[in-house]
C-alpha cells in the first residue's frame, strides 16, 4: 500500500476507534504493510506515527487499567479545526498579509503559509476577500526568484528543526565564495530582502547573510528529529538585522547629530525612525541617533541634500565633506571650474 | 518537506473542503487547493482507496466527481479540517508582520484569536517559530484604508506632493499596493491623468475613501520601478567603481554592462534630476555621471552645496 494511503487509512481508523487501538490490532488491521520481522514493522509505524505528529493529529499511547486496554487513542477534539471566530476585518487583514507574502515569490514557511490561509478560510464561506497587496523582492534577478524561494523553504525547514546548514556564500567584499557551517537561528526580512541570522562555525560568532547571496545549501540530514543546537535565550532577529544603513554593525556605536531644515524638518520623524528628536530654531529640528556604520548614514545625508547638515561630531562631518569633495572632483568638467 | 506531507496536508483539507461544499466545482475546487485539474482528479482516485479496517464498502471515503462537480457522500469522520501546525501559525503571524502597524487593533486580535484555537500543547512549539522570521516591514498608517478601499473597491482621494511643486489633490480607483525595496506603492486609476499611475504612500496625505464604487480590471499589475528600464528622451550614463559593481549588478542584473576596471555602467532614465542627484550621491563617491553634460553639472551642484 502507498504510504500516503496507509497513513490516511490510520488517520479514519483512529478517528473513528471508540477504544486504543494496540500495536497487535494495527499489525492485524495491515499486514502486508506492518508484516515481515518485528523491527522493520516497528521502524516503519515509528515513521508513520511521527509523520501523523507532525500534520497536527493528537496521537497518545495509554496504559492499559482494569477500565481500559493499551494502546494507541487520538483526542479528537483536539484535532479537528475550531471556528476561530475571526471578524470580517481580521481575517481581511491576515489574508491581505498572508498574500502578499505570497505573491513575493519568496518567504520563508510558503506552503506552511499557504495552508494556514486555506484553513482560516474554511469557516468563511465564500465571501473571502481578495485584496491585492504585493511585496517585491529585492536584489532578485529575473529567473532567480524560485531558487531563493526554494533556499528559504529549506532554511525555514532548518530554522524549525534546528539542524546546522552548509552553504556557498558570494559576499561582494570577496573576490571569490566561502563555505560556510551555520547554525540557522531565524530569517529577517528588511526592504525586500531576506538576511538568514545565525552562527557561524568558521567566523566562530552571529553572523549575517543576505539569502540571494547564497549560491548552494545543504541542510544536515543526519537525524533529522534531533535538533543540532540551541538558540540562545536573549536572542531576537532585530538585534542583528539593520533596518538603514547606519545601523549595520561595522564599527563601535557613535553618536552623531544632524541638523534637518526646510522641507526635511517636518518629515524628521518617518526619515530617521529611532532618533531623538528636538525643534531648535524656527524651522529645523535637530536629531540625535546612534549610528554603527558612519559611511552608512554620511551617503544617507548626502541624498538628502543640503538640507540636512551634520554638526557633530567633527569626524562625521569631516567625512561627509571628504565624500561631497571626491563626488565634486569626479563630475566638475574644467571649462565650469573656470567659469566658476 | 517531503512529497508525502504536503499531499497529506492537502489531502485532509480537501476532504473536509468538499463536505462543506457539496457540489464545488473541479476548477474551484483545484483553484482552492492550487493544484492543477488533473493533480486534483488523481487526488480524488487516491482518495477512493482511503478507508478504515476492515475496509468493508461502508468504511471507505466516497467521494465523486459527477457531471464536473465533486460531491463526498462518506467523509469517514474527516468533516473539518485538522488544527493549525505551529509552523502554519507562525508563518501566518510571520506574514501579518508586513502590514503592522498599519493594519492596528484588528492584526493584534486576529492573531490573539489564532494563538487560542492552537492545540495547548504547541502553543510554546507555535511562539518559538515565530521568533525565527521577522519580517516587519515598517508598513506606513496608510496602508490600512488603502487596503480597505481596494478590498470594497472604492475609489479614493489625497493629497499628493511631488517634490519641488504644492500638493495636488487627486482621485484614485486604487487597484493594488506594492511594496519595493522598502517602499510602498499604490498603482491606480488617476482621473485627473485618465491613466493608471503608480503613487509613493509617503507622499500622500489626508487619504479618505469615498463612496463611489468601480469594477477592477481583471489584469491591473503594476511594474516595479526600474530606472534602467524606463524609457525616457534622455538617458544618463552612469559608472560603478569595482567596490560598488557587486551591489549594483545584484540590483540591475544584465542592465549592469562590465568594465575592463572591474567597474560596471549602467544607463537609467534622465526625467527626473532630482531622483538621479540623489542617487548618484547615495552612492558617496563610488558612482559618477559620464553623459550628459547637463546630468554631471546637476551632481556637481549638489555636491557643491553639501561641501558647504
Amino acid at each position: 500500500m502507498e504510504r500516503t494511503e496507509r497513513i490516511l487509512d490510520l488517520v479514519a481508523l483512529l478517528l473513528d476507534a471508540r477504544e486504543p487501538i494496540s500495536w497487535a490490532e494495527l499489525r492485524e488491521h495491515f499486514p502486508s504493510d506492518y508484516g515481515g520481522s518485528d523491527d522493520a514493522a516497528e521502524r516503519k509505524f515509528e515513521r508513520d506515527k511521527a509523520e501523523l505528529v507532525e500534520l497536527g493529529f493528537p496521537l497518545t499511547y495509554v496504559q492499559g487499567d482494569d477500565e481500559r486496554r493499551d494502546g494507541y487513542i487520538v483526542d479528537r477534539d483536539a484535532y479537528y479545526l475550531p471556528e476561530a471566530d475571526l471578524t470580517k476585518e481580521e481575517l481581511a487583514v491576515l489574508y491581505a498579509a498572508g498574500s502578499a507574502a505570497l505573491a513575493s515569490g519568496a518567504f520563508p514557511g510558503r506552503d506552511d503559509l499557504a495552508h494556514a490561509l486555506r484553513k482560516i478560510g474554511f469557516f468563511a464561506g465564500e465571501s473571502l476577500p481578495t485584496p491585492r497587496v504585493r511585496m517585491e523582492l529585492g536584489a532578485v534577478q529575473e529567473g532567480e526568484e524560485k531558487e531563493v524561494s526554494a533556499r528559504l523553504e529549506q532554511l525555514w525547514d532548518a530554522c524549525a528543526s534546528r539542524k546546522w546548514v552548509e552553504l556557498t556564500y558570494a559576499s561582494p567584499k570577496q573576490p571569490t565564495t566561502t563555505q560556510r557551517k551555520v547554525d540557522p537561528y531565524g530569517l529577517a526580512l528588511r526592504r525586500g530582502v531576506w538576511t538568514l541570522v545565525g552562527h557561524c562555525h568558521l567566523r566562530g560568532g552571529l553572523r549575517t547573510f543576505h539569502v540571494h547571496r547564497v549560491r548552494e545549501l545543504k541542510v544536515n540530514t543526519a537525524r533529522p528529529r534531533t535538533p543540532d543546537f540551541q538558540v540562545p535565550e536573549d536572542f531576537t532577529l532585530d538585534a542583528h538585522v539593520a533596518y538603514f544603513p547606519w545601523q549595520h554593525r561595522f564599527h563601535e556605536p557613535m553618536e552623531v547629530t544632524l541638523r534637518l531644515s526646510g522641507a526635511l524638518a517636518s518629515r524628521a520623524g518617518s526619515l530617521l525612525p529611532g532618533a531623538m528628536l528636538e525643534p531648535a530654531e524656527e524651522g529645523v529640528v535637530r536629531a540625535r541617533m546612534r549610528v554603527s556604520f558612519l559611511d552608512g548614514l554620511v551617503r544617507f545625508c548626502l541624498a538628502l541634500g543640503p538640507d540636512c547638515r551634520v554638526e557633530g561630531p567633527e569626524s562625521a562631518q569631516a567625512r561627509l565633506k571628504d565624500m561631497a569633495t571626491r563626488i565634486l572632483a569626479r563630475h566638475e568638467d574644467p571649462q565650469e571650474t573656470v567659469s566658476a | 518537506m517531503s512529497n508525502v506531507h504536503e499531499r497529506l496536508r492537502r489531502l485532509l483539507f480537501l476532504v473536509p473542503y468538499v463536505s462543506k461544499h457539496p457540489g464545488v466545482t473541479v476548477e474551484a475546487l483545484a483553484k482552492a487547493l492550487n493544484i492543477s485539474r488533473e493533480d486534483l482528479l488523481e487526488e480524488l482516485d487516491l482518495l477512493t482507496c482511503v478507508g478504515r479496517p476492515p475496509f468493508n464498502p461502508d468504511d471507505y471515503i466516497d467521494i465523486y466527481v459527477d457531471n464536473d462537480r465533486v460531491y463526498v457522500d462518506l467523509d469517514q469522520r474527516l468533516f473539518a479540517p485538522p488544527r493549525l501546525t505551529p509552523g502554519e501559525a507562525a508563518a501566518l503571524a510571520a506574514s501579518a508582520e508586513l502590514l503592522r502597524p498599519a493594519a492596528g487593533d484588528a492584526l493584534q486580535s486576529a492573531l490573539q484569536k489564532l494563538e487560542r484555537i492552537l492545540p495547548p500543547s504547541t502553543r510554546e512549539r507555535y511562539r518559538e517559530m515565530y521568533r525565527k522570521i521577522d519580517a516587519s516591514a515598517e508598513a506606513p498608517q496608510a496602508l490600512a484604508p488603502l487596503t480597505r478601499a481596494i478590498i470594497e473597491r472604492l475609489e479614493v482621494t489625497f493629497a499628493y506632493a511631488t517634490p519641488g511643486r504644492a500638493p495636488e489633490s487627486r482621485r484614485v480607483r486604487p487597484y493594488e499596493l506594492l511594496s519595493h525595496r522598502g517602499q510602498w506603492y499604490l498603482q491606480g486609476f488617476d482621473h485627473m491623468r485618465q491613466d493608471a499611475r503608480l503613487f509613493r504612500l509617503d507622499r500622500m496625505e489626508d487619504i479618505a475613501v469615498t463612496d463611489t464604487a468601480f469594477l477592477p480590471p481583471p489584469d491591473a499589475r503594476a511594474d516595479v520601478p526600474n530606472p534602467a528600464r524606463s524609457r525616457t528622451e534622455i538617458s544618463v550614463r552612469v559608472r560603478f567603481s569595482p567596490v560598488a559593481a557587486p551591489y549594483v549588478k545584484e540590483r540591475f542584473g544584465r542592465d549592469a554592462r562590465p568594465l575592463a576596471d572591474g567597474g560596471v555602467e549602467v544607463l537609467v532614465a534622465g526625467d527626473s534630476e532630482r531622483w538621479l542627484t540623489q542617487w548618484v550621491l547615495s552612492f558617496g563617491g563610488e558612482a559618477q555621471v559620464m553623459e550628459p553634460a547637463s546630468a554631471r553639472a546637476a551632481v556637481a551642484r549638489a555636491a557643491r552645496a553639501s561641501v558647504g
